[in-house]
């Protein structure tokens, strides 16, 4: 029966792994976007993209979750609760990774634009083969910590009944009695998780450390 | 020339369309027959009524009930677990067609969902630990005490609105729970002394957690019949569910689920 209870919480992993890996990229995308729009456009659009960093780290992912799923509901828009609950926490961590982009691009210092632009680079030339390759290798390791980050918040899905770790650990505790034991296993599996994670980041930002740039 | 054949015929594919969403225009009822399917909306953390067994399966009085209404309207069941405060909301946007998780009527809820006629009529109990010193008469009683209760109940509603409001019960006091087993644990753990909840989850409880008994159970002004919410308007689906309920009454169907569930072992 214990064993049964144990691999009914394991079965959440694949869901807060899921969530967690559409979440993700699609924060990235829209941050690292956001983030060369912030750096590099004109006054307006960086404006914008401030604001918009502002709402999204303003807002509690549970409210922008539950607009998604319940008030943005109609005949032609009707999103599913993993995917409701995915896209909003990838949107909430889109700001943060925006931010985390934002800082890796200016630590690269600006004279490298100046002297990419000097041998007839053009602005996004110079970004994408001199400033990005740079400064991707600098957001490693705070994008390993939004990365533990927006794993754990996975669990909030749970709020829309999607079946992740931490809502089968709510519902076993509530038939055993043992909460303890439900909410053991779960915090063993999320950490198994994010210790996996950062390992595995830690690992590609050693792998792709520049020889010339100890960064 | 060109022209009005042009018009003309988008003319006819206008009313075309609108013709095929006039026939469209079916009720909810409708709609889960030519499905096939009913989506249910239940919070699987609240034994007896709804929980999950060993295999991760949904059992429970409420879940059985459930799945004989679906058989008897023919179609097949879906469940969709959420937590308690999440389902109403689910009703109301259409993402589930019903819910059965234990609701109690209330007039707040009703302005905002449909009620089913009551398929079971439960009560309102005052668990204490074994130790317990004093004494609960009537439920007023309990404002001497450090009372806990699971949030967004019926009993939550009773006690802010005649305890909290008139400063009986000081609002410190009042210790809101996620879920029932919680507050039966910290009863049991003697954070608080008193706990609400419904007099069968409560038996069940205290049998489980052991240490446990009830110190009072009635009608305290919050329990009373439990309902399946609908959404708002929904006639059909309401009047094909109440049928049923009827039918399950009158055979004795509803009676054995609770004593299959209820009765402390």
């Amino acid at each position: 029966m214990l064993s049964n209870f144990v691999s009914y919480i394991l079965q959440g992993t694949f869901i807060t792994i899921a969530v967690t890996l559409v979440a993700l990229p699609f924060g990235l995308l829209i941050g690292l976007l956001l983030a060369l729009i912030h750096t590099y456009a004109g006054v307006w659009a960086t404006r914008a993209s401030a604001i918009y960093s502002l709402l999204m780290r303003g807002v509690p992912p549970i409210v922008l979750l539950f607009i998604l799923y319940f008030v943005l509901n109609s005949n032609w828009f009707n999103l599913e609760p993993f995917w409701a609950g995915s896209l909003s926490l990838g949107i909430v961590s889109s700001a943060y990774q925006m931010e985390i982009l934002r800082g890796a691009l200016l630590s690269v210092s600006g004279g490298q634009m100046t002297a990419a632009r000097a041998i007839g680079m053009s602005k996004l030339q110079a970004i994408r083969h001199i400033i990005l390759p740079q400064a991707l290798r600098i957001a490693i390791p705070p994008w390993s910590n939004e990365a533990s980050i927006v794993l754990k918040d996975s669990s909030l899905v749970y709020a829309l009944g999607v079946p992740e770790i931490l809502r089968r650990a709510q519902q076993l505790s509530a038939t055993t009695q043992q909460p303890f034991l439900a909410y053991g296993t779960a915090a063993l599996i999320y950490f198994v998780l994010v210790f996996a994670t950062n390992r595995a980041l830690d690992y590609l930002s050693e792998r792709s450390k520049l020889p010339a740039n100890p960064v | 020339m060109k022209r009005l054949f042009t018009l003309l015929s988008l003319a006819v594919l206008v009313s075309l369309l609108l013709g095929a969403c006039g026939a469209g225009a079916t009720t909810h009822l409708d709609k889960i027959k030519q499905a096939g399917v009913i989506k249910v909306g239940t919070s699987a953390d609240y034994p007896p009524f709804e929980f999950v067994d060993a295999n991760g399966n949904k059992t429970g009085m409420d879940v059985e009930l459930m799945a004989e209404i679906a058989k008897r309207l023919g179609v097949k069941l879906e469940w969709v677990d959420m937590p308690f405060d999440s389902l109403i909301a689910g009703v109301q946007q259409g993402k589930i067609d019903m819910s059965i998780s234990g609701f109690n009527y209330s007039d707040e809820r009703a302005k905002v969902i449909d009620f089913s006629d009551q398929y079971f009529n439960s009560e309102d109990a005052f668990t204490v630990a074994d130790g317990f010193k004093g004494t609960i008469a009537k439920p007023e009683d309990v404002a001497a005490y450090k009372v806990g209760v699971q949030t967004g109940t019926t009993q939550d509603t009773w006690l802010t609105d005649n305890l909290v409001k008139n400063q009986k019960l000081p609002e410190a006091n009042l210790f809101h729970y996620d879920r029932a087993d919680q507050a039966a644990l910290d009863l049991k753990n003697g954070r608080i002394d008193v706990m609400m909840s419904d007099y069968i989850p409560a038996q069940a409880l205290a049998k489980q957690i052991g240490g446990l008994k009830i110190a009072w159970h009635g009608a305290a002004g919050s329990g009373g019949p439990m309902n399946i919410v609908m959404q708002k308007g929904d006639k059909e689906l309401t009047a094909a569910v109440n049928d049923i309920i009827k039918q399950l009454k009158s055979e004795g169907f509803i009676d054995k689920l609770a004593n299959k569930y209820f009765t402390v072992k």
